[in-house]
Protein backbone atom coordinates (compact mmCIF):
# COMPACT_ATOMS: atom_id res chain seq x y z
CA UNK A 1 0.00 0.00 0.00
CA UNK A 2 1.50 3.35 -1.01
CA UNK A 3 1.58 6.29 1.38
CA UNK A 4 -1.13 7.99 -0.58
CA UNK A 5 -3.43 4.94 -0.57
CA UNK A 6 -2.82 4.64 3.14
CA UNK A 7 -3.76 8.26 3.80
CA UNK A 8 -6.95 7.87 1.81
CA UNK A 9 -7.87 4.66 3.60
CA UNK A 10 -7.25 6.36 6.95
CA UNK A 11 -9.56 9.23 6.05
CA UNK A 12 -12.32 6.80 5.20
CA UNK A 13 -11.69 4.82 8.39
CA UNK A 14 -11.92 7.93 10.52
CA UNK A 15 -15.27 8.70 8.95
CA UNK A 16 -16.38 5.28 10.11
CA UNK A 17 -16.88 3.91 6.63
CA UNK A 18 -17.71 0.24 6.93
CA UNK A 19 -16.24 -0.70 3.57
CA UNK A 20 -12.93 0.86 4.62
CA UNK A 21 -12.86 -1.31 7.72
CA UNK A 22 -13.55 -4.34 5.59
CA UNK A 23 -10.58 -3.49 3.38
CA UNK A 24 -8.43 -3.02 6.46
CA UNK A 25 -9.47 -6.36 7.91
CA UNK A 26 -9.06 -8.24 4.62
CA UNK A 27 -5.64 -6.75 4.01
CA UNK A 28 -4.05 -7.09 7.42
CA UNK A 29 -5.85 -9.68 9.49
CA UNK A 30 -3.63 -12.47 8.12
CA UNK A 31 -0.42 -10.74 9.17
CA UNK A 32 -1.91 -9.79 12.54
CA UNK A 33 -2.95 -13.34 13.13
CA UNK A 34 0.53 -14.59 12.30
CA UNK A 35 2.05 -12.21 14.85
CA UNK A 36 -0.46 -13.14 17.55
CA UNK A 37 0.04 -16.79 16.81
CA UNK A 38 3.77 -16.46 17.30
CA UNK A 39 3.32 -14.90 20.74
CA UNK A 40 0.34 -16.63 22.32
CA UNK A 41 0.02 -19.78 20.21
CA UNK A 42 -2.97 -21.11 18.35
CA UNK A 43 -5.30 -21.30 21.32
CA UNK A 44 -5.36 -17.59 22.07
CA UNK A 45 -4.35 -16.01 18.77
CA UNK A 46 -7.90 -15.10 17.73
CA UNK A 47 -8.65 -13.45 21.07
CA UNK A 48 -5.43 -11.45 20.87
CA UNK A 49 -6.35 -10.27 17.37
CA UNK A 50 -9.79 -9.22 18.62
CA UNK A 51 -8.12 -7.23 21.41
CA UNK A 52 -5.81 -5.69 18.85
CA UNK A 53 -8.66 -4.57 16.57
CA UNK A 54 -10.37 -2.81 19.45
CA UNK A 55 -7.12 -1.09 20.36
CA UNK A 56 -6.71 -0.07 16.73
CA UNK A 57 -10.12 1.58 16.72
CA UNK A 58 -9.42 3.34 20.00
CA UNK A 59 -6.09 4.69 18.77
CA UNK A 60 -6.92 5.39 15.16
CA UNK A 61 -7.30 9.13 15.66
CA UNK A 62 -3.87 9.33 17.24
CA UNK A 63 -2.05 7.44 14.48
CA UNK A 64 0.40 9.93 13.02
CA UNK A 65 1.77 7.80 10.18
CA UNK A 66 5.30 7.88 11.50
CA UNK A 67 5.45 4.21 10.61
CA UNK A 68 3.54 2.35 7.92
CA UNK A 69 0.01 1.30 8.72
CA UNK A 70 1.10 -2.32 8.60
CA UNK A 71 3.92 -1.81 11.11
CA UNK A 72 1.58 0.10 13.40
CA UNK A 73 -1.09 -2.63 13.26
CA UNK A 74 1.44 -5.37 13.89
CA UNK A 75 2.96 -3.52 16.85
CA UNK A 76 -0.48 -3.13 18.39
CA UNK A 77 -1.13 -6.81 17.78
CA UNK A 78 2.14 -7.84 19.40
CA UNK A 79 1.36 -5.67 22.42
CA UNK A 80 -2.16 -7.06 22.71
CA UNK A 81 -0.82 -10.59 22.53
CA UNK A 82 1.89 -9.89 25.10
CA UNK A 83 -0.66 -8.39 27.48
CA UNK A 84 -2.75 -11.53 27.21
CA UNK A 85 0.25 -13.61 27.88
CA UNK A 86 1.86 -11.59 30.65
CA UNK A 87 1.31 -14.19 33.37
CA UNK A 88 3.28 -16.91 31.75
CA UNK A 89 5.22 -15.59 28.84
CA UNK A 90 6.57 -18.24 26.62
CA UNK A 91 10.28 -18.76 26.62
CA UNK A 92 11.89 -18.74 23.24
CA UNK A 93 11.77 -22.36 22.35
CA UNK A 94 14.36 -23.29 19.83
CA UNK A 95 13.03 -26.83 19.92
CA UNK A 96 13.49 -28.41 16.59
CA UNK A 97 10.76 -30.95 15.97
CA UNK A 98 11.49 -33.51 13.26
CA UNK A 99 9.89 -32.68 9.93
CA UNK A 100 7.84 -35.33 8.11
CA UNK A 101 10.50 -35.56 5.41
CA UNK A 102 13.50 -34.70 7.54
CA UNK A 103 15.82 -31.86 6.69
CA UNK A 104 19.02 -31.29 4.77
CA UNK A 105 21.23 -32.74 7.46
CA UNK A 106 24.76 -34.02 7.93
CA UNK A 107 23.91 -37.32 6.28
CA UNK A 108 23.76 -35.55 2.94
CA UNK A 109 27.42 -34.64 3.05
CA UNK A 110 30.74 -36.48 2.94
CA UNK A 111 33.25 -35.94 5.73
CA UNK A 112 35.01 -33.32 3.59
CA UNK A 113 31.75 -31.34 3.40
CA UNK A 114 30.90 -32.10 -0.22
CA UNK A 115 27.44 -33.28 -1.22
CA UNK A 116 27.32 -37.08 -1.22
CA UNK A 117 24.69 -36.78 -3.88
CA UNK A 118 23.74 -33.34 -5.05
CA UNK A 119 20.13 -32.19 -5.05
CA UNK A 120 18.22 -33.66 -8.02
CA UNK A 121 16.49 -31.43 -10.55
CA UNK A 122 12.80 -30.87 -9.85
CA UNK A 123 10.17 -31.57 -12.46
CA UNK A 124 8.33 -28.45 -11.55
CA UNK A 125 10.29 -25.46 -10.48
CA UNK A 126 7.74 -22.73 -10.17
CA UNK A 127 5.43 -22.27 -7.16
CA UNK A 128 2.39 -22.28 -9.46
CA UNK A 129 3.32 -25.66 -10.94
CA UNK A 130 4.22 -27.12 -7.56
CA UNK A 131 1.01 -25.95 -5.94
CA UNK A 132 -1.20 -26.95 -8.85
CA UNK A 133 -1.41 -30.43 -7.38
CA UNK A 134 -3.70 -30.62 -4.41
CA UNK A 135 -1.69 -33.41 -2.86
CA UNK A 136 1.41 -31.23 -2.92
CA UNK A 137 -0.45 -28.37 -1.24
CA UNK A 138 -1.70 -30.67 1.48
CA UNK A 139 1.74 -32.15 1.91
CA UNK A 140 3.27 -28.73 2.38
CA UNK A 141 0.54 -27.68 4.82
CA UNK A 142 1.27 -30.82 6.77
CA UNK A 143 4.95 -29.96 6.98
CA UNK A 144 4.17 -26.42 8.13
CA UNK A 145 1.93 -27.81 10.85
CA UNK A 146 4.69 -30.12 12.01
CA UNK A 147 6.95 -27.15 12.80
CA UNK A 148 6.94 -25.68 16.29
CA UNK A 149 4.54 -22.74 16.54
CA UNK A 150 7.37 -20.26 16.76
CA UNK A 151 9.28 -21.76 13.86
CA UNK A 152 6.18 -21.76 11.68
CA UNK A 153 5.29 -18.20 12.67
CA UNK A 154 8.72 -16.86 11.87
CA UNK A 155 8.69 -18.61 8.50
CA UNK A 156 5.26 -17.26 7.58
CA UNK A 157 6.03 -13.74 8.82
CA UNK A 158 9.11 -13.71 6.65
CA UNK A 159 7.97 -15.49 3.48
CA UNK A 160 4.26 -14.80 3.35
CA UNK A 161 4.01 -11.46 5.11
CA UNK A 162 7.35 -10.24 3.81
CA UNK A 163 8.56 -8.77 7.09
CA UNK A 164 12.21 -7.86 7.57
CA UNK A 165 14.14 -9.95 10.09
CA UNK A 166 14.53 -6.87 12.31
CA UNK A 167 10.77 -6.36 12.38
CA UNK A 168 10.25 -9.97 13.40
CA UNK A 169 12.78 -9.58 16.23
CA UNK A 170 11.09 -6.44 17.50
CA UNK A 171 7.56 -7.78 17.33
CA UNK A 172 8.34 -11.11 18.95
CA UNK A 173 11.08 -9.95 21.34
CA UNK A 174 13.53 -12.52 20.13
CA UNK A 175 17.11 -12.01 19.09
CA UNK A 176 18.21 -11.73 15.49
CA UNK A 177 20.32 -14.85 15.81
CA UNK A 178 17.32 -16.81 17.08
CA UNK A 179 15.18 -15.58 14.21
CA UNK A 180 17.88 -16.67 11.78
CA UNK A 181 18.12 -20.12 13.31
CA UNK A 182 14.36 -20.62 13.39
CA UNK A 183 13.97 -19.48 9.81
CA UNK A 184 16.76 -21.64 8.47
CA UNK A 185 15.54 -24.81 10.17
CA UNK A 186 12.02 -24.22 8.93
CA UNK A 187 13.18 -23.60 5.37
CA UNK A 188 15.25 -26.76 5.25
CA UNK A 189 12.27 -28.83 6.32
CA UNK A 190 10.10 -27.24 3.66
CA UNK A 191 12.89 -27.92 1.19
CA UNK A 192 13.04 -31.58 2.24
CA UNK A 193 9.30 -31.93 1.70
CA UNK A 194 9.38 -30.43 -1.78
CA UNK A 195 12.37 -32.57 -2.67
CA UNK A 196 10.71 -35.71 -1.36
CA UNK A 197 7.54 -34.98 -3.28
CA UNK A 198 9.44 -34.26 -6.46
CA UNK A 199 11.37 -37.51 -6.15
CA UNK A 200 8.58 -39.86 -5.16
CA UNK A 201 5.47 -38.11 -6.46
CA UNK A 202 3.81 -38.56 -3.09
CA UNK A 203 3.80 -37.10 0.37
CA UNK B 1 37.22 -22.29 0.61
CA UNK B 2 33.71 -22.92 1.83
CA UNK B 3 32.47 -26.52 1.70
CA UNK B 4 29.03 -27.42 0.35
CA UNK B 5 27.90 -28.26 3.87
CA UNK B 6 29.00 -24.83 5.10
CA UNK B 7 27.27 -23.17 2.18
CA UNK B 8 24.01 -24.94 2.99
CA UNK B 9 24.37 -23.85 6.63
CA UNK B 10 24.72 -20.23 5.49
CA UNK B 11 22.12 -20.38 2.74
CA UNK B 12 19.28 -18.68 4.63
CA UNK B 13 21.58 -15.92 5.79
CA UNK B 14 22.75 -15.50 2.21
CA UNK B 15 19.19 -15.25 0.94
CA UNK B 16 18.28 -12.80 3.70
CA UNK B 17 21.41 -10.71 3.15
CA UNK B 18 22.66 -11.37 6.67
CA UNK B 19 26.21 -12.29 5.69
CA UNK B 20 29.19 -9.99 5.94
CA UNK B 21 30.74 -8.90 2.69
CA UNK B 22 33.57 -11.41 3.13
CA UNK B 23 31.19 -14.30 3.77
CA UNK B 24 29.07 -13.26 0.85
CA UNK B 25 32.06 -13.29 -1.47
CA UNK B 26 33.00 -16.76 -0.23
CA UNK B 27 29.51 -18.01 -1.06
CA UNK B 28 29.66 -16.40 -4.50
CA UNK B 29 33.03 -17.93 -5.18
CA UNK B 30 31.80 -21.37 -4.17
CA UNK B 31 28.76 -21.02 -6.40
CA UNK B 32 30.95 -20.26 -9.40
CA UNK B 33 32.45 -23.72 -9.19
CA UNK B 34 29.65 -25.83 -7.71
CA UNK B 35 26.59 -26.73 -9.75
CA UNK B 36 25.10 -28.75 -6.86
CA UNK B 37 25.02 -25.72 -4.62
CA UNK B 38 23.75 -23.50 -7.42
CA UNK B 39 20.87 -25.90 -7.85
CA UNK B 40 20.33 -26.09 -4.10
CA UNK B 41 20.07 -22.30 -3.78
CA UNK B 42 17.78 -22.07 -6.77
CA UNK B 43 15.51 -24.67 -5.20
CA UNK B 44 15.63 -22.85 -1.87
CA UNK B 45 14.31 -19.78 -3.66
CA UNK B 46 11.56 -21.85 -5.26
CA UNK B 47 10.70 -23.23 -1.81
CA UNK B 48 10.49 -19.67 -0.42
CA UNK B 49 8.25 -18.58 -3.25
CA UNK B 50 6.09 -21.67 -2.81
CA UNK B 51 5.46 -20.92 0.86
CA UNK B 52 4.64 -17.35 -0.16
CA UNK B 53 2.16 -18.59 -2.77
CA UNK B 54 0.40 -21.01 -0.45
CA UNK B 55 -3.13 -19.70 0.02
CA UNK B 56 -3.76 -18.04 3.35
CA UNK B 57 -6.65 -19.04 5.53
CA UNK B 58 -9.35 -16.46 4.69
CA UNK B 59 -10.78 -14.19 7.35
CA UNK B 60 -13.90 -15.96 8.50
CA UNK B 61 -16.34 -13.08 8.52
CA UNK B 62 -14.62 -9.84 7.74
CA UNK B 63 -17.92 -8.11 6.99
CA UNK B 64 -19.25 -8.65 10.51
CA UNK B 65 -15.96 -7.59 12.05
CA UNK B 66 -15.87 -4.47 9.87
CA UNK B 67 -19.40 -3.55 10.94
CA UNK B 68 -18.47 -3.97 14.56
CA UNK B 69 -15.31 -1.88 14.25
CA UNK B 70 -17.11 0.91 12.42
CA UNK B 71 -19.70 0.93 15.21
CA UNK B 72 -17.03 0.97 17.92
CA UNK B 73 -15.41 3.96 16.25
CA UNK B 74 -18.67 5.90 16.23
CA UNK B 75 -19.32 5.05 19.87
CA UNK B 76 -15.86 6.07 21.00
Amino acid sequence: MTGEQQTRLLERLLKGEQQAFKELVDTYQGAMRAVAYAIVGSRHADEAVQDAWLAVVRNLKGFEQRSSLKTWLLTITANAAKTRYKQNRREVLLDDLPGPHGTIGDERFATDGHWLQGPAAWHEDTPEALLSREQMRECLEHTLLSLSELQRSVLLLRERQGLELEQICNLLDISLSNVRVLLHRARLKVFATLEHFEETGQC
Amino acid sequence: MLSCKQLVARSSDYLDKQLTLGERLMVRQHLLFCSHCRRFLKQMRVAQATVRALPEEPVVDSQALAERLARELKDS
